[in-house]
């Protein structure tokens, strides 16, 4: 009978259920290599483990504790921005309460529609993202809002039907990121309404800076995201 | 709130000691801790209360990091790193050139994918499916990278038969 390496290492881990736990026990009995190579697993497994294990027993340093310990996070650096850009926002900000406008007329009904420059929020959605403190619960939850590189304003949302990431432009909420609402597909820690690692982790390449913390984001929430 | 804050706190120990197991000095790991610990204060809202906070953490610092080592490779590409264990970072602050231990040495050498799976399995003693689910691969993967990693720290280490 041949162990594979994995199971091997799963059982010198005490990682298998007990029916494979008989099963190689079964071959190292018949097979002293095998057991050996149990040895060194373990032996290598003691060996790191006692390695890093000074490292949880020392003093966490005190710029580490105090971010845990006060009530007052630092607020991120804020940027200055040219005087060009700000005109150039004054003129989007513009245009957009018009486009505002034309598309409060149209009243779409559905989480998202379509336009030339791609799909956008509409409904329930949009009205979420614009609106929704971060943490909220609600159909539609945001966990984070950031800017990206562009300085536009962004953020993860989670509902039923969508999760994804979505910036704001002249137009709306712009998706840039979506993928199919799923209440608890990843398992024991990540249950509805947390984003999935995988949107955590666009949403972190398309960042600069840090993430919006929560005076920021009404901050930006007051001046309509732009 | 403030048992968020606490439960963080009583985490800090854990998580500085994957952030060594990660990073390449202890300066890089401490700074490490710090951007997981602002990232998970801003992102508090998407961990639900009742689950695994350890779990959320250690996966918020392994993209943190994944990130910073882009960022790095990006800054230092015509830089030749030189052979791990001699201590020398080439890049990093004085306060950083550690004499590096012979195992935090060969887990330097490890490519990244195996050395988080070492990193979550054997230094933080995560159950196989644990790690899998911070790294969110399937079993197979972590199993795989996990099997492989090991073999090279034993050659590394001279454990080999």
């Amino acid at each position: 009978m041949t162990i594979e390496p994995e199971m091997l290492m799963a059982y010198a881990d005490g990682q298998l259920d007990p029916l494979n736990t008989k099963r190689v026990e079964r071959a190292i009995a018949g097979d002293p290599a095998l057991a050996r190579e149990v040895e060194r697993h373990r032996a290598l497994r003691k060996r790191i483990s006692d390695s890093f294990a000074p490292v949880a027993d020392e003093q966490v340093p005190d710029r580490l504790a105090a971010l845990l310990k006060s009530d007052v996070v630092d607020l991120p650096v804020p940027r200055t921005r040219p005087i060009l850009a700000r005109w150039r926002e004054a003129a989007a900000l513009a245009a957009c309460l018009v486009l505002g406008l034309v598309i409060g007329l149209k009243a779409p009904h559905g989480p998202v529609s379509g336009g030339a420059g791609g799909l956008y929020a509409s409904g329930s959605l949009a009205t979420a993202l614009d609106d929704q403190v971060g943490g909220a619960d609600g159909t539609v939850k945001v966990a984070v809002s950031f800017r990206d590189k562009q300085g536009s304003y962004c953020r993860v949302f989670s509902s039923r039907a969508t999760d994804g990431i979505a910036c704001r432009d002249a137009s709306g909420w712009a998706l840039r990121r979506t993928q199919q609402g799923s209440p608890t597909q990843h398992g024991d820690y990540a249950q509805a309404g947390s984003p999935d690692p995988e949107l955590m982790a666009a949403a972190q390449d398309m960042m600069a800076g840090e993430p919006l913390d929560a005076k920021a984001e009404e901050a930006a929430r007051g001046a309509g995201w732009r | 709130m403030a048992a968020f804050e606490n439960e963080m706190l009583a985490l800090l120990p854990r998580l500085r000691r994957f952030a060594r197991a990660l990073a390449r000095d202890a300066a890089d790991a401490d700074d490490l801790c710090q951007i997981t610990v602002e990232k998970a204060l801003l992102a508090r809202g998407s961990w639900q209360p009742g689950t695994r906070l350890d779990s959320w953490m250690y996966r918020i610092m392994r993209n943190a990091w994944i990130d910073t080592a882009r960022a790095r490779s990006r800054a230092s590409e015509t830089f030749v790193d030189a052979e791990a264990g001699a201590g020398i970072g080439g890049d990093g602050g004085a306060e950083a050139r550690v004499a590096l231990g012979e195992v935090e040495a060969a887990m330097r050498r490890l490519p990244d994918d195996q050395r988080e799976a070492v990193a979550l399995v054997l230094v933080e003693g995560l159950a196989y499916k644990e790690a899998a689910e911070v790294l969110d691969i399937p079993m197979g993967t972590l199993t795989s990278r996990l099997v492989r990693g090991r073999q090279a720290l034993m050659l590394d280490l001279g454990e080999a038969a």
